[in-house]
């Protein structure tokens, strides 16, 4: 159901289509353009941008190539995708799971142990980090995939999503299971897991470009190139490091922004719920 | 029995509590203690006191980025919140055609590494060989300028595209947000509305508005809260060499940490963490009074609203 206002007359529809493109273009152009002069040769990724030089003259597929092996970039890539799924796949895990016992099962301190959860959302990350960074040294992660894994096992954003989307799991269900003399995982996994999928899609989403983007906590744990994470190596190229040539830098680009945008492409419903049901929530 | 339950489901947190509390909790109770310690991550720590907060009275540094901190939290988010809801006015109309494409391609720039996004831009705004300065070249040659605008490097312009820049890459996820909240408003009210002889300008301004008001608060409140953290579009914008022009408080943070001095890097995280705590406690004690002037006057309409039926 769509509540709107009355239809404006033609010449206005056309004015506020104008600026509404216009807006959603130069959302595009940059990226557009970033695939575009990825395809080019060096000598024209260099020629003054007119619509005449907008289209490679033949695709350059090698840049890909040369982005991976003279940039290094197929190590970035490796570090990032190995970090992004790992750390989607076990922090989905732990957080639907603790998201179900605080939603659905009954324990002594459940109240105390969820306010905990929720204030860990709140905590200022400016403070917290130096510490975290030394904690992570102490167990011997920093300069490790385990640095850039290990701390985001779980989230106090995550659990709480998760309690929200398994709290709609009508109890009925899990009653009637329980009778049947199902045990509390037996139930999670053939009651609950399918009912709450949707959140959990939409969680694991989150988690996987959170994680693929994320720039900060990477550069604060690592600086040897082993562990780089592709956001870093993009930084550094930009910044004038490895190779000099438009094209295999903007292929390089294109390779870090394609993932989320595929992701979200595909899966663009799950995300938009996702985003409204938590914006709702707070808000 | 009950003991037994509990057992059974406290297998289901330890590990993410675990987590939470090494990781979370215990590095924010030990930054906030760290703010009083002088310490370079070797030996003991040195009890100074408020000596941290003192220093940054006097650093050169930290004047200058608190500012520019301020203007690039007000100078960005209220703008990408007012254009997102216009936006989404427009869009959620139901004479609008593409608002799945046009969501899509809104929606872009906040899913994308911020990274790529400093390095299309790093091109656009580039003195020599970019885009902006290519397509502004005829109006130089006609205002007689010589000297191209350097705007990544030159006085006050690093600043202002980097709010520019976070405008643009904000608005989609505010504009997904209104969409959902524009779903949820009752049709009838813009039904009374336009019986009161409402235009439809007025009827945004007077209906739509306070109505997704709760989302804007949201949007403010988060928005705010972020932008007082700013580091990766500055860093990534001046390609490492933050100068005091678009220094912020977070990237003093970074670069007194790479420096080892720990302590002082934790009392600028308390500072940031001290004014994200007032700015969200005042919008939210300002929103509410807002909430209850409002209330009585939506009593009012509802009344009104009765009367006519």
């Amino acid at each position: 159901m769509i509540s709107t206002l009355r239809t404006p007359p033609l010449a206005m529809r056309l004015i506020i289509y104008a600026i509404v493109w216009l807006v959603a273009l130069s959302m595009l152009a940059p990226f557009a353009w970033t695939v575009l002069t990825s395809l080019k040769t060096d000598a024209e990724a260099t020629r003054a941008p007119t619509l005449a030089t907008l289209l490679p003259d033949v695709p350059q597929w090698g840049n890909y190539v040369r982005a991976m092996r003279e940039a290094e970039l197929d190590r970035f890539y490796f570090n990032s995708v190995l970090v992004a799924l790992i750390t989607t796949l076990l922090a989905v895990t732990h957080n639907a799971l603790a998201g179900y016992a605080f939603a659905k099962l009954r324990f002594a301190g459940r109240r105390l142990l969820f306010g905990l959860v929720l204030c860990t959302m709140m905590l200022p990350v400016t403070v917290s980090f130096v510490f975290a960074y030394l904690i992570c040294q102490w167990f011997g992660y920093v300069n490790n995939y385990q640095a850039l894994i290990v701390p985001f096992l779980a989230s106090g954003f995550g659990i709480f999503y998760m309690r929200q989307v398994v709290a709609t799991v009508p109890d009925s269900l899990l009653e009637a299971a329980r009778i049947d003399g199902m045990g509390s995982f037996e139930i999670f996994w053939s009651i609950v897991r399918p009912a709450a999928w949707p959140g959990i899609t939409a969680l694991a989403i989150f988690s996987f470009i959170n994680s693929w983007n994320s720039f900060f906590w990477p550069l604060i744990v690592v600086d040897s190139p082993r562990y780089k994470t592709l956001p870093m190596a993009i930084a550094d190229l930009s910044a004038g490091l490895y190779v000099q040539s438009w094209p295999v830098q903007t292929a390089a680009a294109t390779i870090l922004v394609l993932p989320p945008i595929l992701l979200f492409f595909f899966t663009q419903r799950a995300f938009v719920r996702g985003i409204t049901f938590t914006g709702l929530k707070e808000g | 029995m009950t003991l037994r339950r509990s057992i059974n489901a406290y297998a289901y947190i330890a590990f993410p509590v675990a987590i939470l509390t090494v990781f979370s909790l215990a590095p924010t109770v030990l930054g906030f203690a760290l703010s009083f310690f002088q310490w370079d991550g070797g030996g003991a720590p040195v009890f100074v006191g408020l000596r941290n907060f003192q220093a940054l009275l006097d650093d050169h540094r930290f004047g200058p980025a608190l500012i520019n901190t301020l203007v690039y939290v007000i100078a960005s988010v209220p703008p990408a919140v007012l254009i997102a809801f216009l936006l989404a006015v427009a869009v959620h109309a139901k004479w609008f055609r593409g608002k799945a494409l046009v969501r899509t391609l809104l929606f872009m720039p906040t899913i994308v590494s911020i990274v790529a996004i400093g390095f299309v831009w790093r091109w656009v705004l580039d003195d020599q060989t970019g885009l902006l300065n290519w397509v502004l070249s005829p109006v130089y040659s006609i205002l007689g300028v010589t000297d191209r605008p350097d705007w990544l490097n030159e006085g006050r312009w690093p600043m202002v595209w980097v709010i520019i820049i976070s405008v643009w890459r904000n608005i989609g996820f505010c504009l997904v947000l209104y969409l959902a909240a524009l779903a949820s408003v009752d049709d009838a009210l813009y039904e009374a509305a336009e019986l009161d002889g409402a235009g439809r300008w007025s009827c945004v301004r007077h209906v739509t508005w306070p109505q997704v008001a709760p989302m804007t608060v949201f949007l403010i409140v988060t928005g705010v809260i972020s932008a007082l953290q700013v580091f990766d579009i500055v860093f990534v914008m001046s390609g490492r060499q933050v100068g005091p022009n678009v220094s912020v408080l977070n990237y003093e943070i970074y670069n007194q940490f790479k420096g080892g001095q720990l302590g002082y890097a934790a009392a600028i995280g308390v500072v940031i963490f001290i004014i994200t705590a007032l700015a969200t406690a005042g919008q939210l004690g300002l929103s509410a009074r807002r909430q209850r002037a409002g209330s009585t006057r939506t009593a009012a309409a509802k009344v009104v609203e009765r009367v006519h039926a």
